[in-house]
């Protein structure tokens, strides 16, 4: 017998990337459960987890499939395609398979996962998490993600669209709105793209943004970026962590090493 | 049979060779329209790729332009792929490949890229930032290492898209990490024969040799640079001098 129902389990914390999943099923009313991961006590490096994601990173998702197995899926990028493909019949974030707008939809999908992503979180890295000053760091991310930025800002002006593709939220919508959101945390200033400051208000309008927005924990980013005491506090705390995953990661490549 | 897809690249670069891996392991054809680095931000390809990056594909057959090397091996895998010759019909196994598909997009090309800058393309050298990077590009080739454990391949039992687009970028793990060519797969065994099992594969040796070509008629070193360039800085200097000597009318060599 096959399973049509979901039986989710996100296992998530309060980043860019967790909210993408969690914003997700509350876009299309699908039921889940929370397990949150507690990054800063490595939870993700632990062998259970691994066993879901062997990258060891958030956000991961199981869920019963059609074949009444588990199946486990990690990548958010690749969850959300998961979800869609199998969840959003009526395509209500999502293109019909096949369109031009389904692959002009995972154009900007992958753009987020492969671009801005990787380049905002290294800009978080220089400005807010590695141990000295090191500026040319800093200003090497922050441009490219400025410049990022600046490819959404033109697209959605210069086509004079609500979302990336068109007249629907979708996806890969879904898969920035974190990012932007977060985007003073890079030290980038949302202020200078307009139609793209627009278009993160008008997704943070969206009940679905709103209410997947705050898994597991709330959603506080807006607020810590008023407060500059608080953001550093925030920031001091989060270094001490980022820095001992950071050590334990050299030291088993070295030790992977010697054993060879 | 299909009109040729047009495959837009600047060919130093890994990522537009995953894509011709693609097309030639499903014999798609196609035509590459080879440019310069220095044009990647500039008309006519940004009017198909709003992000000045490569590859850019434009298909004649269905009318479509897309962009992001993961976003066109997904579209040439259901338009053409009906075989299933790298791919499954299996959903489960379908949503596995696409999930290490994502791991490359967003993990192994990121993270090599950023270290091959800080190793190689950068005039100065910035121990912790190579270092910072050198680790995640250990880490990511660990990752990949636990899953070829006893296996031939990343997902089932056949090669698949997921596995051939982690190629170019591992090819240079030595451009990247500035380790000796033969000491590229040290401590990473199952890497080793997994990539070998792929670079054997005529597709692989078909896109090289495209490359070298491509590569020379622009007369460009291994690393994509101009002969007589030695970091990124100066070739920046280089495109730059050369744009603004054409604006005054000067011939460019």
């Amino acid at each position: 017998m096959s399973s049509k129902e979901p039986s989710i389990t996100l296992y998530t914390t309060q980043t860019p990337n967790g909210i993408k999943i969690s914003i997700t099923l509350e876009e299309l009313g699908i039921p889940y459960t929370v397990h949150k991961i507690d990054i800063s006590k490595n939870t993700q490096k632990e062998p259970w987890f691994l066993a879901i994601n062997p990258n060891g990173r958030i956000p991961a998702l199981t869920d019963t499939f059609t074949d009444g197995q588990q199946i486990n899926l990690f990548e958010s990028g690749s969850i959300m395609q998961y979800l869609v493909a199998r969840y959003d019949k009526d395509y209500k974030i999502s293109y019909p398979p096949g369109t031009r707008e389904f692959y002009e939809m995972n154009n900007w999908l992958f753009f987020q996962n492969a671009g801005l992503g990787p380049m905002q979180g290294q800009a978080n890295h220089f400005t807010r998490y590695a141990p000295d000053i090191f500026e040319y760091g800093i200003s090497r991310y922050q441009n490219e993600t400025r410049r990022l930025y600046s490819v959404l800002n033109t697209h959605l002006s210069s086509k004079n669209i609500p979302y990336l593709t068109g007249t629907k939220c979708t996806i890969a919508d879904i898969a920035h709105w974190g990012w932007i959101a977060s985007a003073g945390w890079a030290g980038v200033d949302i202020d200078e793209f307009p139609a793209l400051k627009a278009w993160e208000d008008r997704m943070a309008a969206r009940p679905g943004v709103e209410k997947g927005r705050h898994v597991p924990d709330p959603h506080k980013i807006k607020e810590l970026l008023k407060d500059k005491a608080k953001m550093e506090r925030h920031a001091a705390e989060a270094r001490k962590w980022v820095q001992a995953g950071m050590k334990e990661d050299a030291e088993k490549a070295a030790s992977a090493k010697e054993q060879k | 049979m299909a009109k040729p897809i047009k495959v837009w690249m600047a060919p130093p670069g890994p990522n537009p060779w995953k894509v011709v891996l693609i097309l030639e392991e499903l014999d798609i054809p196609y035509e590459i329209v080879s440019f310069k680095f220095d044009d990647v931000k500039k008309k006519p390809f940004i009017d198909l790729n709003p992000n000045g990056r490569v590859p850019a594909i434009e298909d004649p057959n269905t009318g479509l332009t897309l962009w992001e090397s993961g976003a066109i091996i997904q579209y040439l895998i259901e338009q053409y792929d009906t075989e299933k010759k790298l791919t499954y019909g299996d959903v489960i196994k379908k949503n596995q490949l696409n999930q290490w598909l994502m791991f490359q997009m967003s993990g192994q090309g990121p993270y090599f890229g950023q270290a091959g800058w800080f190793n190689v393309l950068h005039s100065e050298k910035i121990p912790s930032a190579i270092e910072r990077y050198n680790t995640e590009v250990k880490r990511i080739l660990s990752v990949l290492e636990g899953q070829l454990e006893g296996k031939q391949w990343l997902v089932g039992d056949k090669i698949t898209f997921a596995d051939l687009s982690f190629v170019t970028w591992n090819d240079r793990i030595d451009a990247t990490l500035m380790c000796a060519p033969e000491k590229k797969f040290d401590g990473i065994p199952n890497v080793k024969a997994w990539h070998e099992r792929m670079t054997s594969r005529p597709s692989w040796k078909k896109a090289m040799e495209t490359r070298a070509k491509l590569m020379d008629e622009q007369g460009l070193q291994w690393n994509g640079m101009p002969k007589g360039i030695n970091n990124m800085e100066e070739y920046e200097a280089k495109i730059k001098a050369d744009a603004e000597a054409r604006a005054n009318g000067e011939a460019v060599g």
